[in-house]
């Protein structure tokens, strides 16, 4: 495993917060599934005490489930600053209620950023905790890659991937390639901001591929994608991407995939490796 | 053979709007959006009186983003605005119903989605001269309800009972609905709009790989064109599905944005392979329904 040089030592260390969201639905609370039929289900925000990373994206009785505990900050600007400061991989720290003083590991970014605790800490936890994370990461940059954007990408997580230098090429692991035409909802977002869903409709096809094995956390890549300010098709580009939530049942939805790399020129290569997961890489499911 | 709908049986109902002005962000007042290149533009973009492009011209080449045609409205109130983006289809008559244009008729020819969602109408050069922004559009709306006899796996959505008539659809053979389109979008060049509603809004063809572009036969489409999405359900949300094949307009202009460019107006949508899109020149809503 080779550690890259990159600018770590200059980025700069600021602290975030936001406080545990409470789950909301819209009445009558119906989502409609591919075939025009209604479904109430449970997905965004709250604690979610049984689904976390490392567990399956694929099969819960759910809408976008979102691992652990989602925290927004109810200033829009200020949770803006949430969004775009915070990176995967920070440390979260609890500053009130029962739980205060444990330390959780942010894990996603969806509608609201995603933190994983340790189960005996959810069990303390409630919605409108306050939770402050230590951002870091924004700005790091290889010093030998300068074509590549990281995005989100915090120090701790990029340091314990275990990348490699090939013919003058990144390669990272991931666990499976995702093909650009089911890349969907999100498209229309910058790539700055939370995730892009992959489509899963076409169960057939998942299976296929093998796309219906994906794990929350897993690294994936989108070959033929440009996400460096958007996320659009161009061949030849290629982002690194990690699931950040679970599997949908609308029309052009699916798990989550947010961008950690994003180049447009073939510099990155990839090796599909099945331990290709945050929850491996930040050890996250070994805090009992 | 030629289809029947069940035309006699839909409500035609008022939604009106109004002029649409158009938008820029506010306070730190950061004018710029970012290209599929990272660098910053700076142009036109959706709503207002835009009174050189119409329908019928190229959806390519002009220093714009998202160019909306002819003129965009809205309506302040939130609720009321989903009712008019819901409900006006494409081909449905409007009418100017207050300032100097007072009485004026237009029609409908596009949508546009998250972030705007405007109505797009079409009226004469002539009469955008002497519109003002704000003034109030209310439009026929008829066409939600639709149903074509014989088409059951054939879904409508934002189409007028004109639109169906003016395409001259058929029965194929094997009972599938013929449609005439200009050109075939392919579903790795569907990017915005996505896993939103395809009862409004749009669904961009993006347009960052130029080549990729060209070698589909999509880089000289023009605004008001009719174009079939293939391996796309759009039953409900916009979403990739095998064998699915939808009908769309070109109702707004390409982008320099990453997974956008020209925008579609979904008209028709079948997951179960219904719709026999048939590829011919020249099938432009501008001739269907005679804009000038």
């Amino acid at each position: 495993m080779t550690r890259l040089a990159t600018n770590e030592s200059r980025l700069v260390e600021m602290a975030v917060f936001g406080t545990i969201s409470q789950p909301s639905l819209r009445y009558p609370g119906y989502t409609l599934d591919m075939h025009g039929v209604g479904k109430v289900l449970p997905g965004m925000s709250g604690i979610v005490y049984n689904a976390r990373v490392g567990d399956p994206a694929f099969g819960w009785a759910a809408d976008h489930v979102e691992p652990g505990v989602s925290i927004a900050n109810s200033d829009g600007a200020a949770d803006m600053a949430l969004h775009y400061l915070t990176c995967i991989g920070n440390r979260a720290i609890v500053t009130g209620g029962m739980a205060k003083g444990a330390e959780g590991i942010v894990t996603g970014e969806h509608a609201r950023m995603l933190v994983d605790f340790a189960p005996d800490v959810n069990e303390m936890l409630c919605v409108g905790d306050p939770i402050q994370i230590i951002a870091y990461g924004r700005g790091l940059a290889f010093d030998a890659f300068p074509q590549i954007e990281l995005k989100k990408l915090s120090p701790r997580l990029l340091n314990n991937i275990p990348l490699e230098i090939v013919d003058g090429k990144l390669r990272v692991p991931v666990t499976m390639e995702l093909p650009p035409r089911i890349m969907g909802s999100g498209a229309e977002l910058n790539s700055e901001y939370v995730d892009q869903d992959l489509m899963s409709g076409d169960r057939a096809l998942m299976a296929e591929l093998g796309i219906d094995k994906m794990r929350l956390g897993d690294l994936v890549v989108i070959p033929d994608a440009d996400h460096r300010y958007g996320r659009g098709y161009r061949k030849g580009a290629a982002a690194i991407a990690l699931c950040i939530h679970g599997d949908s049942v609308m029309t052009g939805h699916g798990p989550g995939i947010l961008t950690l790399m994003a180049a447009s020129e073939p510099v990155i290569e990839w090796v599909i490796d099945p331990n290709a997961n945050i929850s491996n890489y930040l050890k996250i499911r070994e805090r009992a | 053979m030629s289809v029947q709908t069940n035309v006699d049986k839909l409500i035609c109902v008022s939604v009106m709007g109004q002029i649409a002005m158009p938008a820029a962000p506010g306070l730190p007042a950061e004018p710029y959006r970012l290209d599929s290149q990272g660098r910053p533009f700076l142009l036109p973009s959706y709503g207002g009186i835009v009174y050189n492009v119409s329908v019928g011209d190229s959806a390519y080449g002009w220093l714009a983003d998202c160019v909306h045609p002819g003129v965009s409205i809205s309506l302040k109130d939130d609720t009321g605005n989903r009712g008019l983006n819901l409900l006006a289809c494409v081909g449905n008559t409007a009418m100017v119903m207050s300032g100097d244009a007072k009485g004026a008729r237009g029609v409908v020819t596009g949508k546009s989605g998250r972030f705007s969602e405007h109505v797009i109408l079409h009226f004469d050069k002539a009469t955008r001269e002497k519109m003002a922004i704000g003034d109030k559009i209310n439009i026929k709306a008829c066409g939600v309800g639709m149903e074509i006899a014989g088409h059951a796996g054939v879904l409508l959505k934002s189409c007028s009972p004109e639109l169906v008539s003016g395409l001259e659809v058929t029965t194929s053979s094997d009972g599938k609905l013929n449609v005439p389109v200009v050109a075939v979008v392919p579903p790795h060049l569907l990017g915005a709009g996505a896993g939103l509603t395809s009862e409004g809004g749009s669904l961009h063809i993006q347009t960052q790989d130029r080549a990729e572009l060209a070698s589909v036969g999509l880089d000289s489409l023009r605004l008001g064109d009719i174009v079939a999405l293939i391996d796309y359900d759009s039953s409900w949300n916009h979403g990739y599905f095998r064998g699915a094949v939808g009908i769309g307009v070109i109702g707004q202009g390409d982008s320099p944005r990453a997974g956008y460019g020209p925008g579609v107006t979904l008209i028709m949508t079948s997951m179960t392979g219904g719709i026999n899109p048939v590829v011919q020149p020249g099938v432009n809503i501008a001739d269907v329904f005679g804009l000038k």
